[in-house]
């Protein structure tokens, strides 16, 4: 079966949309019976009356001895083809709820309600005659409803390289990997490390979103005397040294502040078998991590935070049991690239 | 330099054409600029030539980047203020091969009216760019003939020919290309009925036309060539390619008027072994010098026979064609230096 991915394409910029579809592409190519390849279109929306003409040139492209499109993103999945799936990364939302919140390039041209609208229509055109539609999280799929009428289903992306992240032994520190910054609130976790009572370290590891929230943790740790107790590792880390470090701790910390989705942070958690802690504000993160089963929620205060890490370091068994456990219900979600692509070829 | 490399390509196939868009994206990068690349669908049907014609014409890298260089048709319609062609074939069916079974409508007013607008159409956006290369001469008369557009020839080289390397001269002509009718494989085999010396044939390569290729392995049998020919009916890599060619006796290349050389000509000249080809071969021609650096024939399994034969039997002149094959690459200036330096310059 020949398998072409769609994805629309702005020239010299790579970020999260283009690593999912080369892994998607990848992927496939790996599945018994599949080709694949990877078709990007440029797409340009700047200045706004050139959407008319990014929608009118999709639908003008022709595909023949293909068997099978995935569409991804808005106008590409515009292609014609009889037997076309979506995965919708997310809509135009510049015509869509960014236009209806005044946060769109389109509010402030003078037919932008109209180019609007005929996104919505060429949107609504595509969505009649797609075999299925998935999308990647409930928030793009609450919208398409809300503003196109279309029901799909939601088919979280998978970890792009869940392989490396298979676990080992549990050693004495907690790990919280992923970006840095106050809204992830690794301060909280350095200042629950006063409190801690048992020998279990921290090590906080990701990229900075800002320097001056690095300067507010070093100054925490040296005003608490925390040096050998927490360890920070700010800045790049490959895959690979990531994956070491989660798949040596005791358990993850993840306490983002309300997220859209599940978080990579505890996915990759989850698939080495570790149990995570995380706090009753953390949105998405809550989907997977069950107070006592899977992990621990706490609120998000040093205290309460101390409290629960010391749980897990004085009583290994129960960390290694909910680490299990944790894995177990990742599979159940069947979040696997193999589960991923059967959905999205069974038409 | 940002550059944006366009082209056309048709999903899962690979070949050719793909090779000049990704070797050139490689040698780009390696010589320090910044390349974006893109493949357009594109499929010349008659039914909606046009349209999709149009579609790219719709696509706007003007912004994006300092200089767009388009390969295969239609990308040379993109617009761009900073537009070079490396131009490596017209709609064919439209332009040389009208009067052929390949003409793409029929030869009645709307026919034409679509054949002329498709010629008025490509002449006024290959005007458009700063400069315009083809990836051969043949192609580059083409341009004049019909569009009167002048171009420059600029031939393209292979990825990493230091690899290719010679053991000296054994008994086997080696063609690894596509397996298709108008390649040309089963002259070859029916050539090999008539060989008089224990010259053997390896065919490496596949082809779309499961019909054609077993066609090919049917006649090897029928006519109990398979001690003579070898077939090995796949796609072989790039360190098997190596293998086959170090200890070939010679290369054959016999395409149908093909546009270009072909990358297997340029693949036996690093490994200096000459190339017989025919002399209908058309771009093969540029490259190919009949005694000097190989052998051309009138084709048919006769002479081609006569000629393997010939390549058999005096193998000091094979040597000495081979090496003069690896000449003719610095005589025709086939270097990646030359390619960069004229499409960015």
């Amino acid at each position: 079966m020949r398998v072409l991915v769609v994805n629309n394409a702005a020239p010299f910029i790579r970020g999260g949309a283009e690593e999912l579809a080369d892994q998607l592409v990848r992927r496939l190519n790996a599945t018994r019976g599949v080709e694949a390849e990877l078709l990007r279109i440029p797409f340009r929306w700047e200045p706004a009356d050139c959407i008319v003409e990014q929608i009118l040139l999709n639908r003008n492209l022709r595909l023949y001895q293909v068997d099978r499109v995935i569409g991804l993103k808005f106008p590409a999945y515009l292609i014609p083809h009889p037997c076309k799936t979506l995965w919708l990364l997310h809509q135009f939302r510049q015509a869509y709820d960014l236009f209806v919140s005044g946060m769109s390039h389109l509010c402030d041209h003078e037919s932008g309600e109209r180019i609007a609208q005929l996104v919505c229509n060429a949107d609504a055109q595509c969505f009649g005659e797609c075999r299925a539609i998935y999308t990647i999280s409930p928030i793009t799929q609450a919208r398409l409803r809300k503003f196109n009428g279309f029901d799909a289903t939601v088919l979280h992306q998978p970890l792009l390289d869940g392989e490396r992240f298979i676990g080992g032994e549990y050693g004495n520190y907690f790990f919280a990997g992923g970006r840095v910054g106050p809204g992830k609130r690794q301060h909280l976790l350095v200042e629950a490390m006063r409190h801690v009572k048992s020998t279990a370290k921290l090590v906080v590891a990701g990229p900075l979103d800002d320097e001056d929230y690095g300067f507010r943790l070093q100054g925490l740790v040296a005003q608490h005397d925390l040096g050998d107790r927490v360890e920070l590792r700010f800045g790049f880390h490959s895959r690979n040294e990531i994956a070491i470090m989660v798949n040596a701790a005791l358990a993850c910390v993840y306490l983002p502040i309300d997220e859209d989705s599940m978080g990579y942070v505890t996915m990759e958690a989850f698939s080495a078998g570790k149990s995570v802690i995380t706090a009753y504000d953390s949105g998405g993160v809550l989907e997977l991590v069950r107070h006592g089963e899977t992990g621990l929620v706490t609120g998000a205060d040093p205290r309460s935070l101390a409290e629960q890490l010391d749980r897990l370091a004085g009583d290994r068994t129960t960390a290694i049991e909910m680490g299990r456990a944790a894995k177990l219900l990742l599979d159940s979600k069947a979040l696997s690239w193999e589960h991923t692509i059967a959905r999205l070829l069974n038409v | 330099m940002k550059v944006v490399i366009a082209s056309s390509f048709v999903p899962f196939v690979k070949g050719g054409s793909r090779f000049i868009v990704e070797w050139l994206e490689q040698k780009l990068v390696e010589y320090g600029h910044q390349v974006e690349r893109f493949y357009l669908p594109f499929v010349d049907r008659p039914d909606d030539l046009f349209d999709q014609i149009l579609a790219f014409r719709l696509i706007d890298l003007s912004s994006s980047c300092d200089r767009l260089i388009a390969i295969r048709p239609p990308a040379h319609v993109l617009p761009h203020p900073n537009k070079i062609l490396w131009f490596i074939h017209h709609i064919r069916g439209l332009y040389d091969l009208w009067d052929s079974p390949h003409r793409l409508v029929p030869d009645s007013p709307s026919g034409r009216a679509v054949r002329r607008a498709m010629m008025e159409l490509d002449t006024r956006t290959i005007r458009e760019a700063r400069q315009v290369f083809t990836n051969s001469q043949v192609v580059a008369t083409r341009l004049e003939h019909f569009n009167g557009i002048v171009a420059k020839p600029l031939y393209p080289p292979i990825l990493a020919p230091q690899r290719l390397r010679n053991d000296g001269y054994g008994d086997e002509i080696v063609v690894i290309c596509r397996v298709e009718l108008h390649k040309r494989q089963w002259l070859l085999v029916e050539a090999m009925r008539h060989v008089k010396t224990p010259v053997r044939l390896r065919l490496c390569g596949t082809g779309m036309n499961s019909a054609h290729l077993d066609a090919i392995r049917a006649a090897i049998m029928n006519q109990r060539l398979e001690s003579k020919i070898i077939y090995e009916d796949r796609w072989i890599s790039e360190e098997e390619k190596i293998e086959r060619l170090a200890p070939a006796l010679a290369v054959a290349y016999l395409p149908e008027d093909e546009d270009s050389y072909g990358y297997c000509s340029l693949e036996a000249a690093h490994a200096r072994k000459p190339i017989l080809t025919t002399e209908d071969s058309g771009g093969v021609l540029e490259f190919v010098k009949d005694r000097v650096n190989g052998l051309i024939v009138p084709p048919n399994p006769i002479a081609l026979a006569e000629a393997m034969d010939r390549l058999f039997v005096d193998r000091a002149n094979t040597a000495r064609m081979g090496e003069a094959n690896n000449r003719r690459l610095s005589e025709l200036c086939i270097n990646w230096d030359t390619v960069v330096e004229s499409l960015t310059s």
